[in-house]
């Protein structure tokens, strides 16, 4: 039975030239697992808005075409008018929240929905046993981790009665545990309870095993297809299905059991274990503790970066790594032990520049140019703008207002910015968060160059594929305290949870697709 | 729509009258209580019960057919900051709360800026612990403060908008200060020379509230004066060239071309 | 308890400290609102207000005696006026104080009537987006300073307020949108577990009421010394009534406690 259909949809965003749709027919069944990917501003999350009226009620624009969800259109009826049939949840579930108390969050939507009190009460029970969340029911939605938050988003928009549930990236800015979380959760619904999800997405590597179909966007066109064919297209899949596409794989696998059983045949030789060369010790942290928000989130870690070298800081949410990046760059004050950069205290934006997380949300000039002009301007510089823009591949968009770009041109603005500071260490608390793979890309590139430059490069990822590309140096987290530090063949190879899929297909040593292919002679 | 706003506006203009009514009663009471010094203390409890009556029905009718989801969370929003920024206190008479009102109120409109002057005013008394009967008072003054500032038009030339801007801040600042002391006066002042004394007619009680507020209250209004100023010197033209951008999201138009 | 109960013992206390100059009265007032305080104040960043209140208090005599001077012939009549009604003042500061320690905003806003649900709704918002906005305030001003950009001048102003402001909009998009999602604006609604009034809560607002009336009936009949003569000058006379009726607005700190886990 079909349950959504996207009929010959064409729309257009206020004040703008190109269409986000263009022609769309899409036709989808009840039940399943549905993923739409494609790159940033290629439309999968316009389509995925269209499917409850948010597009275009929300947005404005100029529409045509019709959608039928569950039988109702989509322009006789905005989205409060859909609420029962389908559910919505936003990237970032933190901003989405209503009320304060995680059970009448959960209520809003059917006290909207004028529901009675004693049929209120029976859903949000049930909800809670269903998303595994009930001993959540009295926190506070503020002090959820980011796991919990997104689990109690998604009860909180399927009590009204919904059978359609739409997600907007909800695994990208998880760590991987919290991830898992999720995507049992939503397997549950699908598997157990009928439930038809339809999840648009950029980490591909651990949602592509659940997918039963896949929609691709490109340039405002989309269409539905097996999960494998749509997949293997796609230049910035999960790795086993770049490898895949690098050998010529058909069809290709979309998990690591479905690689392994490709890979029995597969004569690997020895893995090339390159390490990177580190030059003299700059960035030196001796037995350093901290405390953040009342208890020791750092405990006596020890440290030691040379020029040159890029390490990444890996473990879960809560681990301590963006303590450790902040007492690295001396905005945090150590409670014992020490921190020096070559032989003197670090300086803040001097010696030792910090990206936060969400950086690209410190921008505040009317253009690109301006916003790093700003930096050059406190630091009485008079280097050249263009130069820093180049070097995160952003020199085209220097007149541009940064609120006209997407979120992950806006980190890379961000990041030239801070760099722009000259400082000889740079540290990045998660650069790579909810960020689309060209983004990644941009950014790894811009890495490499300033490791060769000499400069001392620490950054903080969930992302162990990330980590396995560009670092030199792994060096893993735990319960404020290092439980692993070494080059990521021996770091990564020895862990379950934080191992990239290369070395779960191939084994001990081999990180990355490219390694593989390059080992095999492939192209 | 334009038939609804007309009305709305009406309501806007009575209720806000009659919310004027409640502060300056000092002056207008003394012939009805003829001095009595009983039905004296009972005034003040009538009025307040009037105001929020009147703050109610302001309310209502502005949110009547709902304010919508994107006016609900913008004031949730705008609200926090001035939460945010009445936290640090007031130096002096100045809280940086008020640039949040004028500019805000500025870029949306007068009655988007009542509302959020007012709604803004009640949650930090929720947030800070502020709740008492001064707090009616409180939310009327800032939400007109906010209703003024969207009377300014929105010209194209930055230097009018901030100019006028930033003179409606210094003399608010002053009238803020002034009216926020009616409620109080008849009390503080009590019985002292500068008080209120409602055999004495209105024009005398007008001589001793001027006393008062020269005494009580002018210094620290300098402050918020100048302050509003600064502000809105520093920060008029990035924070409202934001807000316009947010302003213009906050309408949607669909248009539906013939299906080719 | 309800808190509804807790407003109506505040405008009780409230009503009665305002009826009166004596200090007798007063004081009893003031030391009621501080054990309420001091059994059933809650955590939280209200719980300060207590002690603002209490500054607040002080500084209202003060600066009601000090306006003694604005006018002379300064007497030690006019002084003591000035004291008392000070502290009528301060002591309706205190009650309210101490109301505001005791009572949960997020509870007192769902009393707020049906049709006000959206101005609730927001005031809400805005309480439980606060604690975000002000972190995200700290983080943005943190990342400048890696910048070099130093958030304490003037001029740097709008590096902090833009950032926080854009993602303040951008926020209240993304609740708009989910909002909206979920049914908001559809009509008429329902509530989820409304507050109910508790016999308890019920009966002991209505014994705060007691000494509401007593004060009351006393301004009419013009007796139990609520107004303390200063010219000439005389020692305040309590009327024990009064004085015996004021110790029923403790009753909610009984039943408050014992309704606690």
């Amino acid at each position: 039975m079909t349950l959504i259909s996207v009929e010959r949809v064409t729309f257009r965003y206020p004040m703008t030239e190109r269409a986000a749709l263009a022609d769309v027919d899409i036709q989808i069944e009840s039940g399943g697992f549905v993923l739409l990917v494609g790159a940033t501003g290629s439309g999968k999350s316009t389509l995925l808005r269209t499917m409850n009226g948010l597009v275009p009620h929300f947005t404005g624009g100029t529409f045509s075409g019709s959608v039928k969800v569950a039988g109702r259109d989509t322009l006789e009826n905005p989205p409060r008018r859909l609420a029962d049939v389908v559910a919505f949840v936003p990237q970032d579930p933190g901003s989405s929240f209503v009320l304060d108390r995680v059970e009448d969050e959960l209520a809003y939507a059917m006290e909207n929905l004028a529901v009675e009190p004693s049929e209120m009460r029976r859903r949000v029970e049930e909800i809670l046993d269903v998303l595994a969340i009930s001993e959540l029911r009295d926190r506070s939605v503020r002090s959820l981790s980011g796991g919990e938050r997104q689990r109690v988003a998604i009860a909180a928009a399927l009590t009204p009665g919904a059978r359609i549930l739409l997600l907007d990236e909800p695994t990208s800015q998880l760590d991987p545990q919290g991830a898992e979380d999720v995507l049992n959760a939503l397997q549950r619904l699908v598997h157990d309870l009928g439930f038809t999800v339809i999840l648009a997405e950029h980490r591909l590597d651990r949602v592509a095993a659940f997918a039963d179909k896949a929609i691709r966007c490109a340039d405002g066109t989309a269409y539905l297809g097996e999960p494998a064919e749509i997949l293997s297209e796609l230049g910035a899949g999960p790795p086993v299905t770049r490898l895949a596409r690098m050998l010529g794989w058909t069809p290709p696998p979309l998990t690591v059991r479905a690689a392994r059983l490709l890979a029995r045949d597969v004569e690997l030789p020895e893995p090339d274990l390159v390490e990177q060369p580190s030059g003299a010790p700059r960035l030196v942290a001796d037995r350093v503790t901290g405390a953040y928000d009342g208890h020791v989130a750092v405990k006596e870690v020890s440290l030691t970066v040379g020029g040159g070298e890029t390490v990444a800081l890996l473990g879960r949410n809560g681990a301590g790594k963006s303590t450790l990046l902040r007492i690295l760059a001396g905005l945090h004050q150590p409670s014992m032990g020490k921190v020096s950069f070559d032989g003197r205290s670090p300086e803040p934006g001097r010696s030792v520049a910090l990206c936060p997380q969400a950086a690209e949300d410190i921008l505040f000039s009317d253009s690109v140019r301006s916003e790093v002009l700003a930096t050059l301007a406190a630091s009485r510089s008079s280097k050249d703008v263009s130069r820093y823009l180049e070097e995160v591949g952003m020199g085209a968009y220097a007149e541009r207002h940064p609120r006209d770009l997407s979120s992950g041109q806006r980190l890379l603005v961000a990041i030239a910015a801070i760099a722009a500071t000259e400082a000889p260490a740079l540290l990045l608390d998660e650069p790579t968060r909810g960020l689309d793979p060209e983004t990644k890309e941009a950014l790894g590139a811009c890495m490499r160059t300033w490791a060769l430059e000499g400069r001392v490069i620490v950054f903080a990822t969930h992302d162990v594929e990330m980590a396995a590309e560009l670092a030199g140096r792994v060096v893993m987290m735990a319960h404020g305290e290092v439980v692993a530090d070494g080059p990521p063949h021996e770091v990564l190879s020895d862990s379950h949870v934080f191992s990239p899929q290369m070395t779960r297909v191939f084994g001990r040593g081999w990180l990355t697709p490219r390694q593989v292919a390059a080992a095999l002679g492939g192209s | 729509m334009k038939k609804r706003s007309r009305f709305q506006f009406g309501v806007l203009v009575v209720a806000n009258l009659l919310g004027l009514a409640a502060f300056i009663w000092p002056f207008l009471l003394p012939a009805a209580v003829g001095g009595d010094e009983a039905h004296g203390v009972d005034a003040p409890w009538i009025v307040l019960g009037l105001l929020v009556c009147l703050g109610s029905l302001l309310f209502l009718e502005l949110g009547r057919g709902g304010m919508g989801p994107k006016t609900v969370a913008l004031i949730g929003v705008l609200g926090a900051a001035m939460v945010a920024l009445r936290l640090p206190g007031f130096v002096a008479g100045f809280s940086a709360m008020f640039i949040v009102v004028l500019l805000a109120g500025n870029a949306f409109g007068a009655s988007f800026g009542f509302v959020l002057g007012a709604t803004g005013m009640f949650a930090s008394g929720l947030f800070l612990g502020g709740l008492g009967p001064w707090l009616p008072f409180q939310m009327v003054a800032v939400g007109w403060v906010g209703m003024g500032a969207g009377l300014i038009p929105r010209g194209k030339s930055w230097g009018l908008r901030l100019g006028l801007l930033a003179g409606y801040g210094f003399v608010v600042g002053f009238l803020f200060g002034a009216i926020m002391n009616l409620w109080s006066w008849p009390y503080l002042a009590g019985s002292a020379a500068v008080g209120w004394h409602p055999e004495l007619g209105a024009i005398a009680n007008l001589r001793n509230y001027a006393t008062f507020y020269m005494a009580y209250s002018l210094t620290w209004d300098v402050f918020r004066a100048f302050g509003n100023v600064a502000l809105v010197l520093i920060l008029g033209r990035p924070v409202l060239s934001a807000l316009d951008r947010a302003a213009l999201r906050m309408y949607v138009e669909i248009k539906e071309p013939k299906a080719a | 308890m309800h808190q509804g109960a807790w407003l109506l013992w505040a405008t009780c206390a409230g009503l009665c400290a305002i009826t009166t100059t004596n200090p007798f009265y007063l004081l009893v007032i003031v030391a009621i609102a501080w054990f309420v305080h001091a059994l059933c104040s809650r955590p939280g960043p209200a719980l300060r207000s207590f002690r603002v209140f209490l500054l607040f208090g002080a500084l209202t005599i003060v600066t009601r005696t000090l306006l003694v001077f604005l006018s002379p012939p300064v007497s030690a009549s006019s002084v003591v006026t000035g004291l008392l009604e000070g502290l009528r003042l301060a002591s309706l500061l205190i009650v309210f104080g101490t109301f505001n320690a005791v009572s949960d905003p997020f509870a007192i806003l769902k009393l707020a009537p049906r049709r006000f649900h959206e101005p609730a709704l927001a005031t809400a918002l805005a309480l439980s987006i606060a604690p975000r906005t002000i972190q995200t305030a700290g983080k943005v001003r943190e990342a400048q300073r890696m910048r070099g950009i130093h958030i304490s001048r003037l001029r740097s102003l709008p590096a902090l307020a833009v950032p926080v402001l854009e993602t303040g909009m951008e926020e209240a998009m993304v609740l708009a949108e989910s909002m909206d999602a979920r049914g908001h604006g559809r009509g008429p609604r329902t509530r989820y577990r409304p507050e109910p009034w508790t016999w308890t809560s019920f009966g002991s607002v209505a014994l705060c009421l007691v000494p509401v009336i007593v004060f009351f009936t006393a301004i009419h009949a013009g007796t139990g010394g609520l107004t303390v003569s200063t010219y000439p000058l005389r020692w305040p006379q309590p009327s024990l009534l009064l004085l015996a009726s004021l110790p029923l607005l403790c009753v909610p700190v009984l039943f408050d406690r014992a309704e606690r886990p």
